[in-house]
């Protein structure tokens, strides 16, 4: 019935920067509360609001400590997999009507919670979108309870899965083997998220403040060892593989095979980032997904000499790495 | 320039105004009908009496954010929620007291009936529940949800409250002895909600770009979609002929009459600039409804001709506040940037 919606960002103030938010996951009893308490005694000059499940256990008198259920909503778009944290949406709306009093947002979730409702919402909600940025999931992880978790959850890995930094706390619980068999353990289902190894979860906040991982210009930014053959098979579920094309690609291809893989495998595809080199184009596209909801843009030049590969990685659990590879060359131009 | 000076002519000359400096959550003209009260996201309340050119006072009500304001049952005070878990009542004069406290909780939404001598009504919703309170203040009863309630409003004549939270709207009878509530359901998650006038419609805005409407006398659902944004501002016009609402570059209105809107086009009003609008207030005695803009724009449209009167330019925030008072001679609307106005429009 009607026009175009206003073009985005049109209704805030010039100058009103969005707010960054980070989510902070992770098993209780990993540490997660001990870094959230960090965060807010640590001298750094920068106020966050804090959105948390049950206050008695946050040592710290912060006057925005929101307290908050946890509602996960379905949503009526023909997308199954396709929910957003209901109570996130309010919140955010609320904060803003305050936003001179605070520099971020800081969400934790419980325990159990999938990661991929809060990251779907600030995809889906346009006001959330506008409002603020993603800027990073931190996942804590108890590196000697690890294993067992793992053993009896889904939510542990996808809470690895989703992580843009994990810190990897009570290090000094296990030994140098074990610590170093567990770190394997998380790269085998996530090899691209950054891993601080902490113990009572001291590390500086710069290292999971401000990480600007759903930029899209930062999406590959720091991906390890890209080159080399993935991590051996593990018997998790949930896993990680990355591919490279030298030819550049053809955007109506990508779109058209990236649309139904989504579509048919976005409940299996936990996180999917790639940055791509469109033929005839001098700018990088990067392109990101959370399950089926996806977002991409171009962002800056390739850098002169620098070799154009298109790189796509893909997280998530029952990946058939021939057939993606398959249909990822099936994108190349020409 | 020249548009721009034209847009203003009614803010200049029948308004006044103040840069607040704070967020405008909301406005609200007292029953009395001789003050107005500004909620702002710094926890004060902006009073001002135009008639008498008074100065305006601001008033600290809540710690952190106002999140709701009402005018209270009775006339010379305001009833506000606030982020601190606050249900406060301001008088005129700028005394507030607490009605209750909700601990760490936010009081998000407010509504108010006032009824014959002594029987009106307030409630707030916090969280799950809604608490619903006698014109002194009193708390009488408790509604309790399954889910977080988003918006909460009275019919025309203060017999029942509607909820809307996830999967529809929860009807109470404020009077019931035994509560338990008409459950009106539709899978999806509901974010405002309007009673109409007769009390035989309740309409919500929802988080996918719709509104949904139930029609409570033979449960028909009406379903009104095409929304760029979401439509969170809903506004019955003074017999309910129409309900307009937010959510689009324009303001779109529905047919509640003739069999309702369904398998209707809605009216567009007002629209054309590709500027979301983001409130609606329909006029009490005329059919006319005010439009605040995403650019600040603000107007007053004629339904039955389509006229649109400019009240004031774009340039001064996002509207976020617009409201009438009882008879319909004072407009007062308020941005998220802090701009806050009344304008008369009282024959002269």
């Amino acid at each position: 019935m009607m026009a175009e919606p206003a073009a985005p960002g049109s209704a805030s103030a010039p100058g009103s920067l969005p707010v960054p938010v980070t989510v902070l996951t992770g098993y209780l009893g990993a540490g997660k509360t001990t870094l959230l308490n960090r965060i807010l005694t640590e001298r750094h000059g920068r106020r966050y609001a804090v959105v948390i499940n049950e206050f008695g256990e946050l040592g710290v008198d912060n006057d925005l400590v929101v307290e908050s259920d946890e509602e996960v909503f379905e949503m009526n778009n023909g997308c199954i997999c396709c929910t957003v944290r209901g109570d996130l949406i309010r919140i955010v709306g609320g904060l803003m009507k305050r936003r001179d009093k605070f520099d971020g947002i800081i969400i934790e979730t419980t325990g159990l919670a999938n990661p991929a409702p809060v990251a779907q919402t600030f995809f889906v909600d346009e006001g959330v979108r506008q409002k603020t940025r993603l800027d990073a999931i931190v996942t804590v992880v108890d590196a000697k309870h690890l294993p067992g978790r793992l053993e009896d959850s889904h939510e542990a890995a996808d809470q690895i899965a989703f992580a843009d930094v994990i810190v990897l706390n009570k290090t000094d619980l296990v030994s140098a083997e074990e610590l170093e068999a567990v770190e394997e353990r998380i790269r085998g289902i996530n090899r691209f998220a950054r891993i601080h190894r902490t113990e009572r979860a001291a590390l500086p906040i710069t290292d999971v403040l401000d990480q600007s991982a759903f930029d899209l210009d930062r999406v590959l930014a720091e991906v390890p060892d890209f080159l080399t053959e993935d991590a051996h098979e593990h018997n998790d579920d949930v896993t990680s593989v990355s591919f490279e094309l030298e030819k550049p690609i053809d955007p109506e291809r990508f779109n058209a095979w990236i649309s139904v893989l989504l579509a048919e495998k976005g409940q299996d595809l936990l996180r999917t980032k790639g940055i791509l080199s469109h033929a005839g184009e001098d700018r990088r596209f990067a392109f990101q997904a959370v399950h089926m909801i996806a977002d991409g843009g171009f962002i800056g030049p390739w850098r002169e000499g620098e070799p154009r590969t298109s790189r796509l990685v893909f997280i998530g659990r029952n990946l058939n790495r021939p057939q993606l590879r398959r249909g990822f060359e099936s994108c190349q131009a020409g | 320039m020249g548009e721009s000076a034209t847009a203003d002519a009614l803010l200049s000359t029948r308004g006044e105004s103040r840069a607040l400096e704070a967020f405008v959550v909301a406005a609200a003209f007292e029953r009395g009908g001789r003050f107005c009260a500004f909620a702002l996201g710094d926890g004060t309340l902006s009073i001002v009496e135009p008639a008498a050119k008074s100065e305006w006072r601001s008033v600290a009500v809540h710690e952190g954010a106002v999140l709701a304001l009402v005018p209270d049952v009775t006339p010379g005070a305001f009833l506000s929620g606030g982020d601190d878990g606050a249900f406060r009542r301001t008088t005129a004069g700028g005394a507030a007291a607490d009605i209750a406290r909700f601990g760490a909780r936010w009081v998000e939404h407010a509504a108010s009936y006032a009824g014959a001598k002594d029987t009106g009504l307030s409630a707030v919703s916090v969280s799950r529940n809604v608490h619903l309170f006698d014109a002194a203040g009193a708390r009488l009863k408790t509604f309790e949800h399954k889910s977080t309630v988003s918006g909460i409003a009275f019919d025309a004549k203060g017999k029942r409250i509607a909820a809307s939270h996830y999967n529809g709207v929860s009807l109470w009878f404020v009077a019931a002895k035994d509560a338990s509530p008409r459950e009106l359901e539709w899978k999806g998650s509901h974010i405002a909600v309007a009673v109409h006038p007769d009390g035989d419609a309740v309409v919500t805005a929802m988080q996918e770009n719709a509104l949904h409407g139930w029609r409570l006398s033979d449960g028909q659902h009406m379903r009104m979609s095409g929304y760029p944004a979401k439509a969170e501002s809903l506004s019955f016009s003074r017999r309910g002929k129409w309900l307009a609402s937010s959510g689009a570059d324009a303001i779109i209105l529905w047919p509640f009459f003739g069999g309702g809107p369904m398998g209707k086009a809605p009216l567009e009003l007002a629209g054309g600039d590709g500027v979301l609008c983001t409130r609606v207030a329909c006029h009490p005695t005329h059919d006319a409804v005010a439009g605040g803009f995403a650019d600040g724009l603000v107007v007053l449209a004629d339904i039955d001709s389509g006229r649109v009167l400019p009240v004031a330019a774009p340039g001064r925030g996002t509207v976020s506040a617009l409201v009438w008072n009882a008879d319909g001679t004072r407009l007062a609307f308020g941005t998220e940037s802090g701009f806050a106005a009344i304008v008369d429009f009282a024959k002269k």
